[in-house]
């Protein structure tokens, strides 16, 4: 199914026409207070599960649940100014729970609402395999960005890629599909 | 303009967010040495401009201060280049006096030598536009001038006054054609006559070829001439070969006759001991300058009075041509 025909098909009204030549997307909106609520509960949880559930296990490093709230909302609200701005203010929320200067996880988590938001308006990512594809492929731009930032601001020596890294990606790509699909609960009902 | 705006919103946005963002970060990290980042890099964004201002600002008021130096520069060695050139001309004129004061005092020491010498110092002040190998004296009848007087320097002889106006007189050299004087070999005391020849030098006549003649002889006054006291210098042989029917011999005058500047007069031709005494002021004018007394420069040539009792001066005066005999006061 192209992107084209899920917005035809789509028993909802809510379309957002983006010009003649562009396919038409659904634009889903959330209930009240669902994408502060998730972001919120992702921060919390990202920075408890670690310190208390997995205290010094190994699971510990490869949770980012902040990553894959934002990107969720960035593919399903398809406005890039939202996307960044939401990314931007969970990045920055990261970096103040988990003691890192403020900015460093918000820097990476901005282009990625950013860069979500524009390929979901322009791709489709309602399906479960392409949500994968698009968690692991993100968690590496993120982690691309995060190691840039450090390098360049920080002056701290960070490895680009490692087995770690390459677990963690596999990871976010296989939560994502739960997750995303425990957030696709919170849309507003279009009927 | 405003849809234009409103199209890029999320970039705009996006760059707002990422700037805002990296500042926070720069404010909050540290470098080595604990300066915050932002400050190394405001120090770093503004030092260029602040170089390139002040290179600038440097370049400006260097161009205009090397302006500003060069004109003085200028201006400096204008007025150092005729400083230079005034001081050129006074060193030039210091040096002539030097030379005078020199020629002074050689013929200060020489009347000092010859204390009864009835001399009269004069300066050349001209010479003679004719064909004749004449000059002007500074001194004349007034100051005791007569035809036929010999002229000196303390070399040697340089001629004798030709013509006497009231102030100045016209001395005819040795060299010239109707120059001369009575001379003698000084090794042989051999007489004759010295003669001038037009040129540089004088030609002794009347030496037979028996007599021995050696170049470098000196050649003195005879006192034959009526003019000039016996054994002034008169030359030095250059050159002696024999002839037909005297020896032809050359002599170099001995005094400078082509450097003649300050003379002097014999105001009479009474006889004195002159040789040793010349010989010992020849010796001391080749002394060179430490010899020099102390006599300004630029002054005219002072008058050498006579020491001679003034019967004796007044007998030479009123009649030089005469023969006056040695001892005679």
């Amino acid at each position: 199914m192209n992107p084209t025909e899920i917005a035809e098909n789509a028993s909802a009204p809510p379309l957002l026409i983006r010009g003649v030549s562009e396919p038409r997307l659904e634009v889903h909106k959330f209930r009240t207070g669902a994408v502060v609520g998730a972001s919120f509960l992702a921060l919390v949880l990202q920075a408890f599960v670690p310190a208390h559930v997995w205290k010094g296990d190994v699971l510990a490093d490869l949770l980012e649940l902040p990553l894959l709230v934002t990107l969720y909302f960035g593919l399903s609200r398809r406005n890039p100014s939202r996307g960044l701005l939401l990314g931007m203010v969970i990045g920055m929320a990261q970096d103040g729970l988990s003691g890192a200067p403020i900015g460093l996880f918000g820097i990476a988590k901005t282009l990625v609402g950013y860069l979500a938001s524009t390929i979901g308006a322009r791709l489709d990512v309602e399906h479960p395999v392409s949500r994968m594809v698009l968690a692991f492929a993100f968690f590496h731009l993120h982690h691309l960005v995060y190691v840039f930032t450090r390098r360049w601001l920080l002056a701290q020596v960070a490895p680009l890629m490692s087995v770690r890294v390459l677990v963690a990606s596999l990871v976010a790509g296989l939560l994502a599909w739960p997750l995303f699909a425990l957030l696709d609960k919170l849309r507003k009902d279009e009927n | 303009m405003f849809e234009i705006a409103t199209r890029r919103r999320p970039y705009v946005l996006l760059a707002v967010a990422l700037v805002f963002q990296i500042l926070l970060l720069a404010v909050q990290v540290k470098r080595p040495g604990n300066v915050r980042l932002i400050r190394v890099w405001a120090v770093e964004l503004l030092t260029p401009a602040e170089r390139v201002g002040s290179w600038a600002l440097d370049s400006l008021s260097g161009a205009w201060t090397g302006y500003i130096g060069l004109f003085r520069a200028n201006r400096e060695n204008q007025r150092l280049r005729a400083e230079v050139g005034e001081l050129a001309l006074e060193n030039s004129k210091l040096e002539s006096q030097a030379a005078e004061a020199q020629r002074l005092a050689a013929l200060l020491q020489f009347r000092d030598t010859h204390p009864d010498a009835p001399l009269l110092a004069a300066r050349v002040i001209g010479g003679d536009a004719g064909a004749a190998r004449a000059f002007y004296l500074d001194r004349g009848e007034r100051d005791g001038v007569q035809q036929n007087m010999g002229v000196i320097t303390p070399q040697g002889v340089v001629g004798k006054v030709l013509e006497v106006y009231s102030n100045t007189s016209q001395v005819l050299l040795l060299t010239d054609k109707n120059g001369g004087a009575g001379a003698l070999l000084a090794n042989s005391r051999t007489q004759g006559a010295a003669k001038g020849t037009g040129g540089p030098t004088l030609e002794l006549d009347y030496v037979s070829n028996e007599q021995d003649v050696a170049v470098g002889e000196r050649v003195l006054t005879s006192g034959m001439d009526h003019i000039f006291p016996k054994d002034l210098p008169l030359g030095i042989i250059t050159e002696a070969r024999p002839g037909n029917p005297f020896k032809q011999i050359q002599v170099r005058p001995a005094a400078r006759l082509d450097r003649l500047e300050e003379v002097l007069i014999l105001l009479s031709r009474q006889q004195w001991d002159w040789a040793q005494p010349a010989a010992d002021a020849a010796a001391a004018n080749a002394g060179g300058r430490s010899a020099a007394p102390n006599v300004s420069g630029g002054t005219p040539p002072p008058a050498v009075a006579p020491k001679t009792s003034p019967s004796a001066q007044s007998a030479a005066h009123v009649n030089p041509v005469q023969p006056v005999k040695k001892d005679q006061p």
